[in-house]
């Protein structure tokens, strides 16, 4: 015979002070957790939601990121050409582009990142979607002018609409501030490619030439034919693959950790756990005798003290959500060591992480509560009624 | 002092609960201790800077290459007495996993420049006389099990190509984590467009004094060059790197500060359950006469007690644990992972800090307590 549900909601309700209190502990566990992995998560997602699925990122063979790559223009109207790159009024969907980095302060701090700055022409905008101008306006072609990503202006000094900053010898003017949608660009500043080439003294190459294939067996044609073309010395990816392969590099080292953490927070909570759980079953001895007069049987009495307890963890798990939830609101940054720049991204509890969170907490009421319950449950009826 | 046995009686009173609450306490120290390490580990590099060496590189980024020339003018920049190239080559060794730097360096004037890596005059010269060898840090030999003569082959994603090494010597000193090889062995090597290339040069100085000056004598040579330069002390270069963990570091401490604050609610928790079982007992103590700062200092005396049993163990186990054994060795990006005396202290304090803290409220009420109302209460 089971013991009713009441019975434990009623218990959970007359220790108010010390069911909150464990409750909070195993909280605080869940919401760590949650922040950890929401970092990570949030670095992957920026990642893999960057690459556009029919896009072809062209670099030097050998580069690991676009900033030491070179693509010469001789070769960016050789790729421009070549078969299965998708056109747009006669005009093929291909943008030679060009990478720099400078280094700014962080607001508030004397120390700094590297930013990217990427030389862009009229088609980079058609083959990124989600850029959208949300202060100010975009750069005129041919001025030193440039847009920065919302996310960038507000995390670095002297980045806001008329601010100037200088790359290499040039000043250029912030005339707008841009977002797009939690992309990888929202890392970016963006000016005009030929400005920037002339500033860099880059007027033979590009760093990198961005293709869109027309359908998907295009896109692996193209790949395959510009890897392979022995005189190039290029290597084609899709441009998903490409950021998809940034991703483990900065969010692995931060999962080991958010494992770590936990696994000690959660032993460290168990413990309470356990001792809330010994206290309740001998403040209620007596009572566990009188249930077991009454017929409940020693299985019944151990589920129920089980029951609250994970009910107890349960409450925990969502108080640590719904801390960890503002951080949906909240961005940051840090560097990407691929390619030695700040990306910047926001947090990201997502209902999978959640469900993680309450498992979690699940778990550390179950195995707290285990021992004390089978001690209320090995209790002999005369014992318990004489204590 | 004569309260003291009294005040142990009752610690042993619940023998269970004692010790769940000090475990409790102490994984709790041991994790914070931990964290703290990571923080000053990530210091570390900052903190053992010679202050007479000076890194160069290009204006832009690290990303970008200065040409191998630049080097000749630099040696000539008074105050500057030797500087050789010191490239990232980012090789691997077999599997990914295996990550530790390795840099292509001037075989000849690495012992003079780099004075703290240390190493038998025999090794020395069997590298510099061997252009295909290199040398490895202690810590790599006991990670993967490198002896002099064996032969390694690194593969570089940057050059897109395999080298074949010998190695000639085991250094101590430094990170003991890098392998360093000749720099014109590789530069035959290596495809057109990376040839007579340095990502960094390092330089030593006479003296302090010369310090800022030769950093801004050598930007001021290339400033309209096509590869400017900047030139920090290592010092401002490892802590460029420091700063691009950005916001991470930052969390690392409202991590810290919500383990804190549920140790707090652990204990918090158990001394008021305590100290709540006796309230029976505190109505019988005032009625003998106890005082009621009496009755609150035990209470306070068992709490602290119990905070410095668990402090003791938390963090002298963290650090029993860390010293004994070299964590720094497997963990990649560290060279050590030694908590510093102030993370210890720091740690300790505020174990004794949430002893307090956790009981005040409970030992405030309880002791305030008619005898008649300690007497009949049902708690």
């Amino acid at each position: 015979m089971a013991l009713p549900l009441k019975y434990n909601i009623r218990n959970i309700i007359v220790r108010k002070g010390s069911t909150l209190a464990t409750a909070f502990t195993i909280g605080l566990t869940v919401a760590v957790f949650l922040l950890v992995m929401a970092l990570a998560r949030g670095i992957d997602s920026t990642l893999a939601s960057s690459g556009e699925p029919l896009n072809v990122i062209v670099m030097r063979e050998g580069s690991t990121a676009e900033l030491n790559s070179t693509v010469e223009q001789g070769q960016f109207k050789d790729l421009m050409y070549l078969d299965g790159v998708a056109r747009e009024n006669e005009q093929p969907l291909a943008a030679g582009e060009i990478i720099t980095l400078i280094y700014k302060a962080r607001k508030g701090m004397s120390q700094g990142s590297n930013v990217t700055v990427r030389g862009v022409g009229p088609m980079s905008f058609k083959l990124r979607s989600g850029f959208k101008v949300v202060a100010g306006r975009s750069f005129q072609p041919g001025l030193t002018e440039a847009v920065v990503a919302k996310r960038i202006a507000e995390r670095f000094q002297g980045l806001e609409v008329g601010d100037k900053f200088r790359i290499q010898t040039t000043d250029y003017t912030v005339v707008g501030l841009f977002d797009s949608a939690g992309k990888a660009f929202e890392s970016e500043i963006w000016v005009d490619i030929n400005s920037l080439a002339s500033t860099t003294k880059r007027t033979e190459a590009f760093s990198t030439a961005l293709l869109r294939a027309k359908d998907q067996t295009a896109l692996n044609a193209l790949t395959k034919r510009i890897t392979d073309d022995p005189k190039l010395h290029l290597k084609a990816t899709s441009e998903r693959t490409f950021y998809e392969e940034q991703q483990g590099q900065a969010s692995g080292a931060l999962k080991a950790l958010a494992v770590f953490i936990t696994f000690i927070m959660a032993v460290g909570a168990g413990f309470a756990g356990m001792n809330t759980m010994y206290a309740a079953v001998a403040r209620r001895t007596t009572e566990i005798g009188t249930l077991r007069v009454l017929g409940f049987g020693r299985f019944s009495i151990l589920i129920a003290f089980l029951l609250e307890s994970v009910s107890i963890a349960l409450i925990g798990a969502v108080i640590g959500i719904l801390l960890s939830l503002p951080l949906n609101f909240v961005s940051t940054g840090t560097s990407n060591w691929v390619t030695f720049s700040e990306i910047a991204f926001n947090f990201k509890v997502t209902p999978d992480l959640m469900i993680w969170g309450l498992t979690f907490g699940a778990i550390i009421g179950f195995v707290g509560s285990l021992f004390p319950s089978i001690r209320a449950s090995r209790f002999r009826i005369v014992d318990a009624l004489r204590a | 002092m004569k309260f003291a046995k009294l005040v142990f009686k009752n610690i042993l009173r619940n023998r269970l609960r004692t010790l769940l609450t000090i475990l409790s306490l102490v994984v709790s120290l041991f994790l914070i201790v931990t964290l703290g390490t990571i923080l000053t580990e990530f210091d570390r590099g900052t903190e053992e800077s010679n202050p007479l060496r000076l890194a160069t590189r290009h204006a832009v980024s690290l990303g970008f290459v200065m040409p191998m020339a630049h080097l000749q003018r630099i040696r000539a920049v008074p105050g500057v007495k030797d500087a050789m190239e010191f490239n990232w080559f980012g090789g691997i060794y077999k599997d990914e996993r295996n990550f530790f730097a390795n840099f292509a360096v001037d075989a000849k004037r690495l012992k003079g420049i780099v004075t703290e890596l240390k190493m038998s005059d025999a090794e020395w010269q069997a590298f510099e006389n061997d252009k295909q060898g290199a040398i490895v840090g202690q810590k790599l030999v006991t990670l993967y099990g490198f002896t002099p003569g064996q032969r390694i082959t690194l593969k570089s994603p940057i050059y897109n190509q395999s080298v074949e090494f010998i190695i000639r010597g085991v250094v101590t000193g430094g990170d003991e984590k890098t392998l360093f090889f000749h720099s014109d062995y590789i530069n035959e090597l290596l495809p057109e467009w990376a040839k007579d290339q340095a990502s960094v040069f390092t330089i030593l100085a006479n003296t302090a004094e010369d310090v800022p000056r030769v950093a801004q004598a050598i930007d001021s040579i290339f400033v309209n060059s096509d590869a400017p330069t900047k030139t920090e002390t290592e010092k401002e270069f490892a802590l460029s790197f420091q700063s691009m963990m950005g916001g991470v570091k930052q969390f690392m401490y409202y991590i810290m500060a919500a383990i804190t604050f549920s140790v707090l609610l652990v204990m918090g928790n158990t001394m008021a359950m305590t100290v709540r079982e006796r309230i029976k007992e505190v109505g019988t103590l005032k009625a003998i006469g106890f005082q009621r700062r009496t009755i609150a200092g035990l209470f306070l005396a068992e709490s602290l007690v119990l905070a410095l049993i668990g402090g003791v163990i938390g963090v002298g186990g963290a650090e029993l644990l860390y010293r004994s054994f070299p964590f720094g060795t497997y963990i990649p990006f560290f060279s050590q992972f030694i908590p510093t005396g102030t993370t210890l202290l720091a740690a300790f304090i505020l174990a004794l800090m949430v002893g307090l803290i956790s009981v005040a409220y409970s030992a405030y009420r309880v002791s305030g307590l008619t005898i008649a109302e300690a007497l009949r209460s049902t708690e």
